[in-house]
């Protein structure tokens, strides 16, 4: 074995020991709540605190966090809201930023430019504006929270889309043209199936952005029956007495959907970030 | 070549501009509207933007009654004839002017000259009533003082105009808290970007090389990306907690604060545990970003470079942070913007203690909105950020050159 070899060998255990302890800090936070979860109360203070197994597993906190603090119902008005958000968001979306992709108008970079900065403005700036309209509608504690929802994921839909529109070739859309079909039918028809799996990439993002929501929902939502799961769980923090081994549940509780959502849909949602940021 | 949009390509963008008009753009020139008026919901007199002043007639009537009332009651133990004729004549003054407006029962506008007689009428029961009741100082009259307090209240019925200019800009500037929350603003960007970006750049480096379990380490590093910010909050909240935490206690037994209760209770140490939470949070982020950059990179000029004889850290600076540079730049913006205007974080870890060591710019003005219902002065603190976030983003697009607009 000559040094050069040695070396690469040296490299790559340090770099696996990287890895390992970089998913080990990702891993841990998780790892410790779901320890905390199943402890008796009496185990979470004290000297049980540190312990990893209290010796006897206790589902007591979930039975609290489901049946009595409705957490369940959380997790259910954000599927709603998510989803609605997702549904509109992405139509829009499509709408828009085939029109970028393919047609040439005066006023293009204007659109554009607006996109990107209200992708980079601070959220609070349109809070106390809504919360006025809202109030005046009377439409505060209702779902119409996903129609501001826009401001925080239209910009990074049409990001998305727009890349990936760029990336279908024009000639197949000439053709089509040629055959005689309009701007519209060349879109569902033709354009869409090609565009499937970059609209199935803006929907997740879009779903997830809309589902960690948490301002908008905390300030015009202030009824518990609609909130959603972000707020949910920070209400169980602002208690007097903090019940950690029900705050553990909860976390438990709300963090599987986004996890089933992240291992079914991991590659999509690397190529969303990714052509949100990168130029192919 | 750019031409006028025909009806038909106008209707694809017809839904995205009436969204971004109602719910982005309409609210950003609602907000600075109100950074001009003294507007605070809670306050009677400025709970709405008045450019101009206006009159409460039923609060004109109803005090002007008051005032007759208690003219009439205090008369009856006035015995000096001459007296009892002021009273009668500022009673009948009073009640013919209420009488004038008790058709109308909401805030009307007043011509100017409408106006000035109704300030001087004031002034003139004002000065009357005070002159007559100081003639009688002898004489016992139970409504002395409510009357004084009446009038103060009809002196209400004008509402002024609380349009205040750029008044509240200048009251900003000299804001202790506002710097300091500007302070902790810039101070927690500034130390998480660069965390998680130097972390975030070793990470993407070492994952381009170890192709094998790929998958798998890009599946976990979504994850801190994926939970909602209030839910990791929580979570690290949990764990810095002084009685049960165990991160608190690790640091206590290592040395880094004196006890475990110290960690949340210091400034210093609430800081550090809010700068911990967001790189736990966006590290992984920040290396999937990078590594997606470095995967366009060509692999033959790496080959190629090894052949010229260039060393590792030659290639490095030469091949890939050259190619990597538009990349890193974006995904530092966007970054950077985001932990700007970090709200979600410190809410639910610190509400922005203790004693306003972790208050953000964001926590700041949502706690002048909504905990003071000063929407005007707290519309101030979020343009004043807006600013400032115009400053951050013109820096990296126009200094840096970040490309942001090339892709279209």
């Amino acid at each position: 074995m000559n040094k050069t070899q040695t070396n690469a060998g040296v490299w790559r255990v340090v770099f696996a020991v990287f890895i390992a302890l970089f998913m080990g800090i990702i891993i841990f936070p998780f790892f410790w709540i779901l320890v905390t979860s199943i402890k008796p109360t009496n185990e979470i203070f004290g000297d049980g605190a540190y312990s990893i197994y209290a010796g006897r597993a206790v589902l007591d906190h979930y039975r609290t966090v489901i049946f009595e603090k409705e957490m369940l119902l959380s997790v259910w008005n954000s599927f709603v809201v998510s989803t609605t958000t997702t549904l509109y968001v992405v139509s829009i979306a499509i709408l828009a930023s085939y029109a970028i992709s393919r047609f040439n108008f005066i006023g293009k970079n204007i659109l554009l430019g607006l996109i990107l900065v209200i992708s980079m403005f601070p959220q609070m700036i349109v809070v106390g504006p809504i919360y006025n309209l809202f109030t005046a509608l009377n439409l505060t504690n209702s779902y119409f929270v996903v129609l501001p929802y826009s401001t925080i994921t239209l910009p990074a839909a049409v990001w998305i889309m727009v890349t990936h529109f760029n990336k279908i070739p024009l000639a197949i859309e000439e053709s089509a043209k040629i055959d005689g079909a309009t701007p519209f039918q060349t879109l569902t028809k033709v354009i869409f199936p090609l565009a499937a799996p970059g609209v199935f990439t803006t929907a997740i993002i879009t779903f997830i952005s809309a589902w960690n929501e948490y301002l908008l929902t905390i300030t015009l939502n202030t009824n518990k029956e609609y909130h959603t799961v972000p707020v949910a769980v920070s209400f169980l923090r602002s208690q007097f007495e903090i019940l950690w081994g029900q705050v553990s549940a909860a976390t438990i509780v709300v963090t599987v959907p986004t996890l089933i959502v992240v291992l079914l849909f991991q590659k999509q949602i690397v190529s969303g970030l990714i052509s949100g940021a990168i130029k192919e | 070549m750019s031409k006028r949009i025909s009806l038909k390509e106008f209707l694809f963008i017809l839904p995205i501009l009436v969204i971004i008009s109602i719910f982005s753009i309409w609210p950003i020139v609602d907000s600075i509207k109100y950074t001009v008026f003294d507007y605070r919901l809670n306050d009677q007199q400025n709970s709405k933007m008045f450019l101009d002043s206006s009159f409460n007639t039923s609060g004109f009537n109803e005090n002007a009654k008051y005032i007759a009332y208690y003219l009439k009651k205090d008369m009856a133990f006035i015995e000096a004839g001459d007296q009892k004729q002021e009273f009668e004549r500022i009673m009948g003054y009073v009640s013919e002017m209420a009488a004038s407006y008790s058709e109308q029962n909401q805030n009307i506008k007043l011509s100017g000259s409408e106006a000035k007689k109704i300030e001087t009428f004031m002034a003139e029961v004002r000065a009357d009533v005070t002159k007559l009741y100081e003639a009688n100082r002898d004489v016992e009259l139970g409504n002395r003082e409510n009357i004084q307090l009446v009038m103060d209240d009809l002196d209400k019925s004008i509402i002024g105009s609380n349009f205040i200019g750029f008044t509240a800009y200048k009251q900003v500037l000299k804001d202790l808290r506002f710097w300091s929350a500007l302070k902790n603003t810039v101070l927690f960007t500034s130390v998480s970007v660069f965390i998680e970006f130097m972390l975030g750049l070793a990470l993407a480096m070492i994952m381009n090389k170890a192709m094998k379990g790929i998958g798998i380490i890009r599946t976990i590093s979504l994850i801190p990306w994926a939970i909602p910010t209030a839910v990791s909050a929580l979570m690290w909240s949990y764990m810095y907690d002084g009685g049960s935490g165990i991160i608190a206690k690790l640091f206590a037994d290592i040395g880094l604060v004196q006890s475990a209760e110290q960690l949340l209770l210091t400034s210093g140490g609430a800081m550090v545990c809010a700068i911990i939470a967001d790189v736990w949070k966006t590290t992984p982020y920040m290396a999937l970003l990078i590594l997606g950059g470095l995967q366009t990179i060509d692999g033959g000029l790496y080959e190629s470079s090894q052949i010229d004889g260039a060393g590792k850290i030659r290639t490095f600076l030469s091949i890939t942070m050259p190619l990597l540079k538009p990349a890193i730049l974006v995904a530092l913006l966007f970054r950077t913007l985001d932990a700007f205007r970090v709200y979600d974080l410190i809410a639910v870890l610190t509400g922005g203690g203790p004693g306003g060591s972790t208050e953000t710019l964001s926590i700041y003005a949502y706690k002048i909105m909504f905990g003071q219902t000063n929407f005007g002065y707290g519309s101030v603190v979020v343009v004043m950020m807006f600013i400032c976030v115009a400053a951050i983003a013109t820096l990296f697009v126009k200094v840096l050159g970040t490309d942001l607009m090339s892709k279209s």
